[in-house]
């Protein structure tokens, strides 16, 4: 900070501490030397004054909840029962209540349960807002007061609020004529943000009820809590016996809804609005969450518009179903796609062009193409992917009839008479198998495969290069460093270690690979890996 | 278990005193010091008898010494200053790997840079937050899309990790350099276990400069704000996603996204196996606010490629290494741990033993261009006489240069080596030739390295080459015969894959492949002129049949080019004969000529047990024959037997062998204890002729051990094998077996 403080908030801060200076000097005294100090006004929002209209025209179809929200929050210093804000992500909860704040410009101090990640943290954050206390350089980016238990934060919240509350009375004095900016009656709101994740901080779950009780434990009518949560308030509590919060329900948005709010800001509006007519509906059936409609969109938008020349053009008919005829193509893979990840890079550009290339030059090596793993691995990591597969996906029963018995036998056979049993318990055995997943296996099983596989593969490598001189040094034995590659490929997540076995108290794997990735693997090393695999 | 860790108590410490006097092992060192503070006055006396009872294993010794010292210098006393030569030769060869991995990584280190550039506009573009909006606690009201995290994911192509390290460390430098902020974070703080505050922390350390308690993201806002200028972007560096606990890494991207506004944060993430991690790590809530990138590092072939080129076949150090150690190494990337790091690490212990073992190895700095070699002969202690007959008995003068014995002899070896030099030189030329022939084919440099340092198929190339040096014999009839019988035999080998290529390679990218001969061949000028020559030739069909190079390509069966083609087949034959002449003539691997001892690594078995050593076969083959590792005087005598002196686990795992996997504890109780008995049973009758039992009365040990002792010596060692991982304690439902833990041996 100090010399290269932008123009604008110097400006800022000599018009406030023109204006209240006398709340300054209070408030911190022993900051004199900051440009920037904070203030009461830090309390609301701040930025030029919010109409109604403009309020109402920011969150199209959140009228009704407006509308709710402020019939609730009453008028200025007007005691509340705590409110309860919930409804789905992403529709519209917090930046409705932020806004509405901002049009009452009345006071209020925000803490999101995302950013502040333990009680402590909620808890200093809550009270540094309130002290206008800012961690930074000069005071060791430490908090003004350290708090821990809830017992503490209920004492210091106390002693803060009516401090705070009393200088926004003594403000409200001062000031007769109300310039904007300045903060609107002496009621404190705190905003509680994303709540349902105080549910995982602590299995205890004394911190939820702690929350909930705020109320009655502080006794304050100056105070209005406002809990804003994702869950609606059944997940919560259970009759326990706090004040009842007044829940405002977000209900998820309507396909006209969502078109609204995704005609905002649009440049060309009637462009965007056939380019919505075209996507919106499909999308509509997988999510109605705005954000992820708006960053799907996005990319969508740039194709639709890719056979313009002018953006700013107005589209007719004829040209809309031009468009669609261009764009049609590209809807139905992108419903599906969750995640798509597009390349910067001009290398590989080239790399595929390559590729193309070769493909129309040299049609018999089509083959290679699908034995290309995206990544490197050693040939003994390749190999013990393929036995802990195999591992996970087979019965240990039939080890011994899919493997000679030379290489190592599975010492643990379950006894299990198959024959005995009737098809309808065995396709009862089968669809719990199928549930379950792939199976968990000890490593002296996976050893085991591992040794057989190798020893046939070797075999086959050396009837396959006789004369070949490379693999003089290869038989050093693929064993010597295996437990270093189960524990790169534990790490690249391909094997989870799980829990131990409750009878034996050894560590237990499982595979995650997936069947498409363990075939490529196979091809890659030419092992047949389907003559192995258990069908059921 | 190391024998000097862990003294069985049995033994006299004067008895370990005796081994270390004579067996001048590094390993020992510790016991010495030990038993001389127990060395005592009357100590001495058992010395000497001591030395008596160890005659037999005296002599042989003596002998190793005998024959040592019959060597023509102390070779001890120089091994100090060649090593110094090594560290010399490897941190050129280490800094020339330094630059050729970075090399590889400038193109994608700039795409990263601009992107991120990049996105920082796009983050600013949507809102300039004022210093009390930025720091304050509640969200900027701002439309959805504004809270994506831009996310460059860094592909590594490499499930192993270890080689990455360095990338990122690289990328983060390279990136502070342009001036963004700049933190690498590891999968360490991506811990269940410290959850988000872990990372946190660390990131607060990394920018801040400080520790704190309760890290917290409004600090960062505040300290970016602080900065004064806001126009650089704070990058963070995850470098191995897939390790991350997935729910943290969610919690933080979904922590950050309500913040990018605030603190302009660009993710780069390094993904080791596929673009389907992050979906399969990342919950899906996080992962719509990621808007990623991906960019590919080089792939570890690739670097390995550039590696070899610039350390082996380039020759940046002069050192370098046999066929059989190139074949191990190679096998050893491709089939065991598939990192560069290892590979590296096999070079530097193979140069470092190249230079212990080998007294003219700092001869390697005259094939660098240093002619002062009989000078540096006397700076590593050698005179100009010994450093001659030394190189007049290594085996390749030996038996490749008798013929030349009549000469000058001082000058035989100075000639020898420009020799080598030369041959080198030319033999690195082809290769690199070869390389760039088999690239369109995606052969390997290291497998053609490989292949061109096989002295064997050398010799069968070329049966008559093998005694002189320049047989520069032209095209004859006799070649022809003997490239047939080049095919025959090398059918499958990378060189013929190569050349086999060249035959078939379209006209636009034979021109190519040529101009990148004549540039590698500068050096050669043989080989040079033939290359410009075929060069013009091509040159001059294109001039011919201008822009037809591409139907030739696609249209081959169209009949009136029919010419045209024959003559582009024509000229591909003559590159690939050309190419064939220069395997034959000009590539003699290393091996084939006299003198390469001075500049090759050849013993590939003392690299495998450094590299590889096997520490599971290890333990258990010791612990069976422990008597070879500690040479005390009671076991040497008897050969087989177990003997009470002998280390406990020792004799627990040798007992072990008799039963299967199973051992039932108490029939191995009882077998333990009758071999421990036996010394005391033995003691009694045996007078005070035994020294270890004198030793054992003199100390406070009871001439019999108890059965609580025994029974704890067995525990004790019971639980040291199941620390080494030989055993399995007693489980649940068999809980009077132990189960052994076999494999590999």
């Amino acid at each position: 900070m100090g010399k290269e403080e932008s123009p604008q908030i110097t400006r800022r801060v000599t018009r406030l501490s023109s204006s209240t200076a006398v709340t300054n000097n209070e408030v911190e005294p022993e900051k004199i030397t900051k440009p920037y100090k904070p203030t009461l006004n830090d309390f609301v929002s701040g930025g030029e004054q919010l109409s109604f209209n403009d309020l109402l025209s920011s969150f199209p179809a959140r009228g009704n909840q407006i509308r709710e929200l402020l019939r609730l929050l009453g008028p200025v210093n007007s005691p509340m029962l705590p409110l309860f804000v919930y409804g789905d992500p992403s529709t519209g909860k917090t930046s409705t209540i932020l806004q509405i704040f901002r049009y009452l410009n009345r006071p209020f101090v925000y803490a999101s349960c995302r950013t502040c990640y333990s009680l402590q943290i909620l808890f200093e954050s809550v009270l540094n807002q309130l002290l206008l206390h800012k961690k930074n350089a000069a005071n060791g980016y430490s908090s003004a007061k350290r708090c821990v238990k809830p017992s503490d934060f209920v004492n210091f919240l106390r002693e803060d609020l009516t401090s705070v509350i009393e200088k926004l009375r003594s403000l409200k004095k001062l000031g007769s004529n109300k310039p904007a900016g300045k903060p609107n009656g002496n009621m404190l709101y705190l905003i509680f943000d994303n709540l349902e994740l105080i549910r995982e901080w602590d299995k205890s779950s004394s911190a939820l009820p702690f929350m909930f009780n705020l109320y009655d434990v502080l006794k304050m009518h100056e105070v209005g809590l406002i809990f804003i949560s994702n869950t609606s308030p059944d997940t919560y509590y259970s009759n326990m016996g706090y004040t009842e919060h007044v829940p405002v329900y977000f209900p998820e948005y309507t396909e006209d809804d969502l078109r609204q709010i995704l005609m905002k800001n649009q440049a060309n509006r009637k462009l965007y609005s056939s380019f919505l007519d075209v996507v919106l509906r499909p999308f509509c059936r997988s999510t109605r969450r705005v954000d992820e409609l708006s960053t799907a969109f996005s990319p969508l938008f740039r194709k639709y518009c890719e056979p313009l020349s002018d953006l700013a053009s107005v589209p007719n008919e004829e040209m809309k179903r031009r468009l669609f005829s261009h764009f049609r193509p590209h809807i139905a893979p992108s419903l599906n796609e969750i995640f798509w990840v597009p390349s910067k890079s001009s290398t590989e550009a080239e790399i595929n062009k390559d590729t193309r290339q070769k493909g129309s030059t040299r049609k018999p090596e089509v083959g290679d193409h699908f034995a290309q793993i995206d990544f490197h691995m050693s040939t003994s990591a390749k190999y013990l992917l393929i036995s802990a597969f195999l591992a996970s996906r087979n019965p240990a029963t039939l080890d011994a009839s899919l493997f000679d018995s030379t290489g190592g036998s599975d010492s643990r056979k379950r006894k299990r008479k198959a024959s005995e049993k009737s098809m309808e318990q065995k396709e009862v055995a089968e669809q719990e198998l199928l549930m379950k997943g792939p199976g968990t296996f000890p490593l002296e099983r996976l050893l085991a495969i591992f040794q057989c596989i190798t020893s046939a593969a070797d075999s086959l490598d050396e009837e396959e290069h006789e004369n070949d001189v490379l693999r003089v040094g290869g038989d050093c034995g693929l064993m010597s460093d295996v437990l270093l590659q189960l524990s790169s490929l534990c790490n690249a997540n391909f094997i989870i270690k799980g829990g131990s076995c409750p009878l034996e108290g050894s560590t237990r794997y499982r595979s995650t690979v997936s069947e498409d990735l363990a075939l490529k693997v196979a091809r890659n090393l030419k092992f047949p890996l389907p003559n192995y695999l258990y069908r059921r | 278990m190391a024998p000097s860790a862990t003294a069985p108590e049995s033994l006299s410490p004067s008895t370990t005193l005796d081994t270390t006097e004579n067996n001048l092992q590094p390993f020992f060192v510790l016991h010495r010091a030990r038993s001389r503070k127990s060395e005592k006055k009357p100590t001495g006396t058992w010395k000497t008898r001591r030395r008596i009872d160890l005659s037999p294993s005296l002599p042989k010794n003596g002998e190793n010494l005998d024959a040592e010292k019959a060597e023509a210098w102390d070779d001890c006393r120089h091994v100090g200053i060649r090593m110094e030569a090594f560290d010399d030769v490897w941190s050129k060869i280490k800094s020339t790997i330094k630059d050729v991995l970075r090399d590889i990584n400038t193109n994608v280190f700039n795409e990263i840079h601009h992107w991120v550039r990049e996105s920082f506009n796009m983050i600013t573009s949507f809102a300039t937050p004022t210093f009390p909006e930025a720091t304050g606690s509640f969200p900027m009201v701002t439309d959805a899309a504004s809270k994506q995290l831009f996310t460059g994911l860094v592909l590594t192509k490499n499930m192993e990790f270890v080689d990455d390290l360095l990338t990122f460390e690289e990328l983060g430098s390279y990136l502070k350099s342009q001036g963004c902020h700049v933190a690498n974070l590891s999968s360490l703080e991506f811990s269940v276990k410290n959850g988000i505050g872990g990372c946190l922390r660390s990131l607060l350390r990394q920018f801040l400069m400080v520790a704190l308690d309760a890290p917290d993201v409004s600090i960062l806002a505040t300290w970016y704000r602080e900065q004064g200028s806001c126009n650089n972007p704070v990058v963070i560096i995850i470098e191995d996603m897939e390790r991350c606990s997935g729910s943290v890494l969610s919690d933080f991207i979904l922590m950050l996204s309500e913040w990018v506004l605030k603190i302009p944060v660009i993710l780069i993430m390094g993904v080791a196996t596929t673009l389907d991690a992050p979906k399969s790590i990342l919950q899906s809530n996080a992962l719509h606010h990621l808007c990623p990138c991906k960019f590919i590092l080089g792939t570890p072939p690739e670097r390995m490629d550039a590696v070899v080129e610039a350390v082996l076949v380039k020759q940046c150090s002069g050192f370098s290494i046999s066929h059989k150690v190139a074949v191990f190494m190679r096998n050893y990337f491709v089939s065991q741990d598939g990192t560069l790091t290892s590979f590296i690490r096999a070079l530097k212990i193979a140069c470092a033993q190249h230079f212990f073992m080998e007294p003219l190895s700092f001869m390697l700095w005259f094939l660098l261009g240093d002619d002062n070699l009989m000078l540096q002969g006397e700076k590593y202690g050698l005179s100009p006489e010994m450093m001659l007959k030394h190189a007049l008995n290594l085996p390749s003068y030996q038996s490749y240069g008798r013929n030349k014995i009549a000469k000058q002899q001082d000058e035989t070896l100075v000639n020898g080596l420009a020799e080598l030099k030369k041959l080198q030189c030319q033999w690195s030329t082809v290769i690199l030739c070869l390389y760039e022939a088999g690239k369109c084919d995606k052969v390997t440099l290291l497998d053609l390295f490989c292949e061109a340092l096989d002295p064997e198929s050398f010799k069968s190339r070329a049966p008559d080459n093998g005694g002189g040096l320049e047989n520069d014999s032209g095209v004859s009839s006799s070649d022809f015969y003997k490239h047939q019988q080049y095919h025959t035999t090398r059918k499958s080998g990378f060189i013929c894959q190569a050349v086999q290529k060249l035959r078939d390679l379209p006209a636009v990218q034979l021109r190519k492949l040529l101009k990148g001969w004549e540039k590698y061949t500068v050096s050669a000028p043989q080989i040079h002129d033939k290359v410009k020559k075929l060069l013009s030739e091509v040159k001059f069909e294109d001039g011919k049949s201008l822009g037809q190079d591409l139907s030739t390509i696609s249209k081959r069966h169209a009949s009136r080019k029919h010419l045209k083609i024959e003559d582009s087949k024509a000229v591909n034959e003559k590159a690939a004969k050309l190419l064939e002449s220069m395997v034959r003539n000009y590539m003699q691997p290393l091996e084939c000529v006299p003198f390469h001892e001075i500049v090759c690594f050849k013993n590939v078995n003392a690299l495998q047990t450094a590299l590889i050593g096997d520490p599971r076969r290890r333990i258990q083959v010791d612990l069976l024959d422990v008597r070879n590792i500690i040479q005390c005087s009671c076991c040497i005598s008897s050969s087989n037997t177990l003997l009470p002196s002998m280390h406990d686990s020792s004799i627990m795992y040798t007992l072990a062998q008799e039963h299967g996997d199973l051992i039932n504890l108490h029939d191995w109780y009882q077998s333990f204890k009758s071999i421990v008995l036996c010394l005391s049973n033995k003691g009694k009758h045996g007078s005070n002729y035994s020294p270890s039992l004198k030793k054992r009365k003199a100390t406070t040990e009871p001439a019999k051990p108890s059965e609580a002792s025994i029974q704890a010596r067995f525990c004790r060692a019971v639980t040291e094998l199941q620390i080494t991982g030989l055993l399995r304690m007693p489980s649940k439902r068999r809980p009077d077996y132990v189960q052994r833990v076999a494999f590999g041996l």
